[in-house]
This record gives C-alpha cells, structure tokens and sequence, in this order.
C-alpha cells in the first residue's frame, strides 16, 4: 500500500480542496484520500474512487441467502421433517418467502458490513499512519486534508508538498510509512479476543441475576396461558360443555380409508394384503407384544399378565377355534371388538392391524407345530 | 412542443369519447361504467402520487428535489381535472356496486358494512375527499405557483406546516378511494392493507409519471440544469418503492392465502381463475422483477434512458394492477376488446392533451424559491 508513507495537505476550505483535487491527480500518480469534517457532495466522483465492489457482493449474497432459504426449506417441510400447516402443501412456496427474503437481507446486510470492514478497509490494520497527525483533529473541525500516497512511479515527497502548496493548501505535513506495529500483533489480537468473552461472560451472567432478583417481568408463558381447548377437559367454550369435538359427520380422517365392512361374515372373505414377509412379521411381534400381549399373552394362549386382576378369560388365540377364523374375520374383531374385548380401531390402523394377524398366525403354527414344519 | 400533436391527440380523444358512448349503445352501462372506474381511479392515483410528492418534500425539507418540484406540482392537478369524472362516476353505483342494492343486504358480511357503504355517505365521502384535495392544491400547488411572481419565502413556512397535515389527510384519503371505489365492487371481501396496497401503486405512479415529464422536458432542451444526481434519486425513489408495492402485495395475499377463510379468499380465486392468474405472475414480474433488476445498479439510476424506460413500465403496470384490481369484480376475462381500447384512447389522449397543456404555462422551476440554488447544486 504506502511504499513510501505519503504528503498530507491541509486546506482552508471545502472549494480550495475539491479545486485542487484534478490538478493534483493530474501530477501525482499514488492513492489520493481526503478528510473532511463533513460530507461533500461530489467529491468521490473528483478523487477519481474506483467503483466500489460491495454492491456486486451484496447482490451476489443476497442471491445465495435467498436460494439458500429456499433450499433449506424446501429440504426441512419437505424432506427432513414434513410439518402440515393449516392443511396447505408441504412445499408452499407462499410460506417460505418470508424466510427468503429474511435470508437475503441477512445474507446482504453481513456480506456489506463485514466486506466493507474487513475486505476493503483492511480492518486489522489498525494504526493508520495518518491517524497520528495533529492535523487529524481540526479535520473534525474546520480544516480539509488531502492526502497523497507516495509511490515509486510518482514524484518525490518534496516535489508533492510543492504541488500541494501551489494548489492552495496551507500547510503540508509529511506522514512517515505505517511501521511494523501497524499491523495488529498476536498479543493485541488474544487481548481482545479475551476482552470479548469476558465482556460476553459478564452481560450473561448480570442478566441471569438480574432477572433473578428482580423479576419485573415474568417469563413468556403465553402459549400456556392463551384461550384454548385442551383434550379431555370441560370447557364452556362450546354449548355441550366438552373441549373435545366428535369428527364432523361424513368426514375421512386425513390418511384414512374409511371401513366399509359391516359384520364378521362379510370380513371372511377379505385377503390379507400384506406379504408374509420377515419385515412384516417383525412389526406384528412387535405390534402384538405392545397392545394384545397383555390379555393374549405373549405366546397368544389366552395367559397374559392382566388376566389374574382382570378376572375375564380372554380367547386362547393358538386354539383350534382361532385358526378355523379367515384372516378378515380376526382383523374385523381387532378392529370392533368382541365380548369383553375393546376396540382397536383407534391405536392401530388396517395395515397395522394385519400386520398382528400375519404374527398370530406364525404363533398358532409355532404352539402347533408338526415334524415337517422343522427345517432338515 | 408540435401544435400538431395535439391536435391528432384531439382527434384520438374524440374517436375514443365516441367509441365510449357507443359502448353503452352496444355493452350496455355495466361495460362502460367499469372500464370509467378503471380509468378514472389510474389518473386520479398519478396525480394524487404527485401531490404526494410535492408535501413529501415540504415536510422533509428536501432542496434536491426543488428544481424538479414544478414537475409533480404540474401534474397533480390531474387529480382535481378527474373530479367531475368521480362526480359522474356516482351514477354508476347502481350498476357496478352490489351493496346498493337491497338483496345484497341478505348476507351479513354487506349488511354489516351499511353504515359505511350507502349511497349517501359513499357520495359525502367523495365530494369531500375532492374538496381536501383541492384545498391541498390550492395551498401546496397554487401557492408554489404564485411565489414564481412574488418570491415570498413565507410560501416555504406555510408549505411546511400544511404538509405534515396533508400527510394524515392523504392517508385517509387514499384509503377511502381504495376501500369505496375498488374494494367495494365486492362489498363482502376487506382487507386491511388494501389502503396501503393502493398508496404504494399510487406513489410509484406519481414517481414514474414525474420522471417521464422530467426526461420529456429535458429531451425538448427545457430542465436543462437538472443533471445525473437528481435524476439519480428519482431513480432511488422508484427502486425503493418497487419493492415496497411488492412487499405490501405479496403481505396481503400470504396473510390471506395462510387463513384460507371463505370471506377472504374469494377475492384472489377469482384473480387467480382464467387468465387472471398468469396476468398476475406477469404483474409480479414487471411491476417488481424487471424494474428492481434493471435499477440495481448506479448508473442505471441516473441513466435518462433505462430511467424512462423503467418509469414507463411503472406506469403500464400500475395500470395493469388496477386492471387486475377491478376488472374481475365485473366478471371479464383479462382479455381487452375494442371499448377497452377506446377508453384506453380516450383518456390517455385527453390526459397527455391536458398535460402538454400544463406544460406550455408558467416557468419549468419553482423560480421564487429560495432554496432553488441550493437544490440545483445538489450531487450526490
């Protein structure tokens, strides 16, 4: 940057520096930069300021944030974690604008910032030889500087404070090259490094214990304390005093098919869709063991742990009785209930439901077996 | 300016005012009464964005926009030629707006609304809503006007506390116009934002019809002094505000679309059914995309070139918003036959006529204000 340090000028006004700026650029060839105690309208356009970058890397971030929204939306609701709002689609566009548009002012706003600070003013340069004149303080006043970088194309120190004399400037100062120091160094940059935690680690923990000594106000709770309608409770919200609804009458539960099957003879003729797959198998034992074990039994023989307090004598499963049943009539009774025995209707679905009748199949065969069942 | 021009302008308008009547011969009163609607409300909004314009910078104490000022100052009065047009278009009522008419009241999502909308109160509203607007131009406008003879800068002080109270007034206003003239062809629909929905179209057409008028004048050798910078900020003005209208739109609709409630969403299936849909997409794109993209970059800001270009596709698609807006409500696809073309002729001619008009009279600048200099040496 400054091979040679370089020349300030200092001028008594505004005019006298923006009309000495094009014969100065036209004579000296380094980095022209002015300082002045207000903003002067124009005055880039004379210091001859290349284009500045930032916009093009704020509108190429500001691109990414919003694909990136976009993406990681599309990849969340529709891939990862599909959540169903308000019945709409899992992938609503409409919905994930506003992330979007979060993104990209996100993605916009750092990327101006953080470039404008780090990438193009160099920020770890943290002295600026120049900060060092004493005329730095009248440029917050009354003065104007304009400072010449020197550099090996261009004229010498002498030769620019001559030009800035003759241009109008009423003093001129030679501004040394920037040392080593001026570069920030490993102890400066660890000092405020640690600066930072410990500022961090305190407002944390004044916070805490503010809020613990004072709590002027009370955590968030408004989701616990809004109106609402809780399963299970009364509520005077609706007429009949219940919180609950019953399904609206001729309506599918979403996901469902509706059971049109309406007594035990008409289930017989129904085939098990399932395969009699491992797969299939192992989730009926599965199924099994969670809701009919505890009345049938784990081996289906009708001894399960709840039958001693439960007093009722639930149906031995493995008898020859169950396996006369076709597959439909056992699903219809998992499903409606029979005698003593509720309805499962609720805690499992029809593919559920055959997925337990394909496993007490595999028990009766098991609990009866015959010699040709063992493999050889 | 060509004198022949106008008069092939006049001709045009002539031809188009025919075409207009003979609409009501041939379409009936429900053709013409909506396409009157349309047009009527396109040029009341430029002009009233204008308006707009000129107390924003009297309540902001802008001097870059001095010079310019003369501009939007000139064309609001398109909101007070449009006043006899609003004045007539209360004859439509009973044609176009289903609340004045008694089965209407069966649903209670109208019958609810009658306080406000009655044929009374709607016709108090908008001979009042043209008296404010006249008072504002008589005091922002006229005033502005007279100072060229007098330069007496107590015009600027009077200005200055006037438009803070036209601010209040013009957001009333405006809501009104967009809750009684459009809003109401479907009594049964509100929205919220409608108001600000129409003020961010209305704006973005004062803007746009300011910076055609500007590179117009300075392509025929007048507003010379006027340079890059202040086109510059024109061109920031309408950047900014594109946005804005798209921000308030897609607000609007997301809110709506997300609640999916009957009373709401029946005012966007019928914008989205037919051709209206795709029309939409299109209005997305030249009302924001294209615009937004094109004015992206600096020099395309000052560029009196893209800037016209970009202020004219501001303008069309205001007036494709509005069509948008309004022209479902009478049931047509977005497909224009031939009495849309001949409003299209009537009021465009009679509006550039009037304009050109304007144009001839008094000074391009506000002469005797004093703070002309300084919004002449204004760069950026």
């Amino acid at each position: 940057m400054n091979g040679k340090g370089s020349v300030l000028g200092i001028f008594a006004n505004a005019r006298l520096l923006v009309e000495a700026i094009p014969d100065i650029r036209g004579k000296a060839t380094g980095r022209l930069e002015a300082y002045t105690p207000f903003p002067i309208h124009g005055i880039d356009r004379a210091l001859g300021l290349r284009k500045s970058p930032v916009g093009g890397m704020v509108f190429l971030m500001g691109v990414v944030g919003a694909l990136s929204g976009l993406l990681f939306e599309l990849w969340a609701n529709g891939v990862d974690y599909p959540i169903l709002t308000a019945g709409k689609p899992y992938l609503s566009w409409e919905a994930f604008v506003p992330i979007m548009f979060e993104m990209t002012v996100l993605f916009a706003c750092f990327t101006s910032g953080l470039g404008m600070l780090l990438l193009l003013n160099r920020l770890p340069l943290f002295r600026n030889p120049v900060l060092r004149s004493p005329a730095m303080a009248l440029f917050t006043k009354d003065k104007f500087g304009l400072e010449v970088q020197l550099d090996e194309r261009g004229p010498d120190a002498e030769t620019v404070a001559a030009l800035l004399r003759q241009s109008g400037a009423e003093a001129v100062e030679r501004i040394e090259e920037a040392g080593p120091r001026a570069a920030a160094s490993p102890e400066f940059l660890a000092s405020v490094a640690g600066g930072i935690v410990l500022v961090c680690a305190l407002a944390g923990l004044l916070t805490y214990w503010a809020t613990k000594l004072f709590p002027v106000s009370v955590p968030m709770v408004h989701m616990l304390s809004q109106p609402r309608l809780d399963p299970e409770r009364s509520d005077p919200f609706f007429r009949d005093g219940f919180g609950m609804r019953p399904p609206v009458a001729a309506t599918v539960l979403r996901g469902s098919v509706p059971y049109l099957i309406a007594s035990e003879e008409e289930a017989a003729v129904v085939q098990n869709p399932l395969p009699r797959t491992e797969a299939v198998l192992g989730r009926g034992r599965q199924l099994f063991t969670d809701h009919c074990a505890v009345c049938h039994g784990l081996l289906g023989n009708g001894i399960g742990t709840l039958t001693p307090a439960y007093g009722a004598k639930p149906a031995n499963l493995v008898a020859q009785k169950i396996i006369d049943l076709r597959d439909g009539q056992i699903h219809y009774v998992v499903r409606m209930g029979k005698n003593a025995m509720p309805s499962y209707a609720a805690d499992l679905d029809d593919d559920q439901r055959w997925a337990a009748v394909h496993y007490v199949r595999a028990l009766q065969r098991a609990l009866n077996a015959k010699d040709e069942d063992i493999a050889r | 300016m060509n004198p022949d021009t106008d008069k092939k302008l006049a001709v045009a308008a002539a031809s188009g005012l025919a075409g207009a009547l003979a609409t009501v011969a041939v379409c009936g009163w429900q053709r013409f009464w909506i396409n009157w609607i349309l047009w009527f409300v396109f040029l009341l909004t430029i002009g009233l964005g204008c308006l707009f314009l000129v107390a924003l910078e009297h309540v902001v104490g802008a001097r870059w926009s001095v010079p310019l000022r003369r501009v939007p100052e000139r064309l609001s009065s398109l909101a007070l030629l449009v006043g006899p047009a609003s004045l007539l278009a209360l004859f439509s009522l009973g044609t176009l707006y289903p609340w004045t008419r008694p089965e209407s009241l069966k649903d209670p999502a109208v019958s609810g609304k009658a306080v406000w909308l009655n044929t009374r109160f709607f016709s108090a509203r908008v001979v009042g809503c043209l008296l404010l607007w006249a008072v504002a131009y008589w005091i922002l406008v006229r005033g502005s006007v007279r100072q060229d003879r007098t330069g007496d800068p107590r015009f600027n002080l009077r200005a200055r506390r006037f438009a803070p109270l036209f601010m209040i007034i013009f957001a009333i206003t405006i809501t009104v116009v967009a809750f009684d003239w459009i809003s109401s062809l479907e009594p049964a629909w509100y929205s919220d934002v409608f108001g600000v929905y129409l003020f961010a179209g209305t704006f973005l057409a004062g803007l746009a019809a300011t910076s055609l008028a500007v590179l117009y004048l300075k392509r025929i050798g007048r507003l010379s002094q006027v340079g890059p910078d202040h086109l510059y900020n024109l061109g920031g003005f309408l950047f900014a505000f594109t946005v804005f209208w798209c921000y308030i739109g897609f607000a609007q609709y997301l809110l709506m679309w997300y609640a999916n409630m009957p009373e709401e969403v029946f005012w966007y299936k019928e914008r989205l059914a037919g051709g209206w849909g795709p029309l939409l997409v299109g209005l997305a794109v030249v009302h924001f995309l294209v615009p937004f993209l094109i004015l992206i970059p600096r020099a395309a800001k000052s560029d009196p070139r893209f800037l016209f270009w970009t202020a004219a596709l501001m303008l069309l698609s205001h007036w494709l918003d509005l069509y948008w807006m309004i022209f479902p409500a009478a049931g047509r696809s977005p497909l224009p036959g031939w009495p849309e073309l001949c409003f299209g002729l009537l009021f465009v001619s009679g509006a550039l006529l009037f304009i050109r008009g304007l144009l001839r009279r008094g000074s391009d600048m506000p002469a005797g204000d004093p703070f002309l200099g300084e919004g002449l040496e204004f760069r950026l």
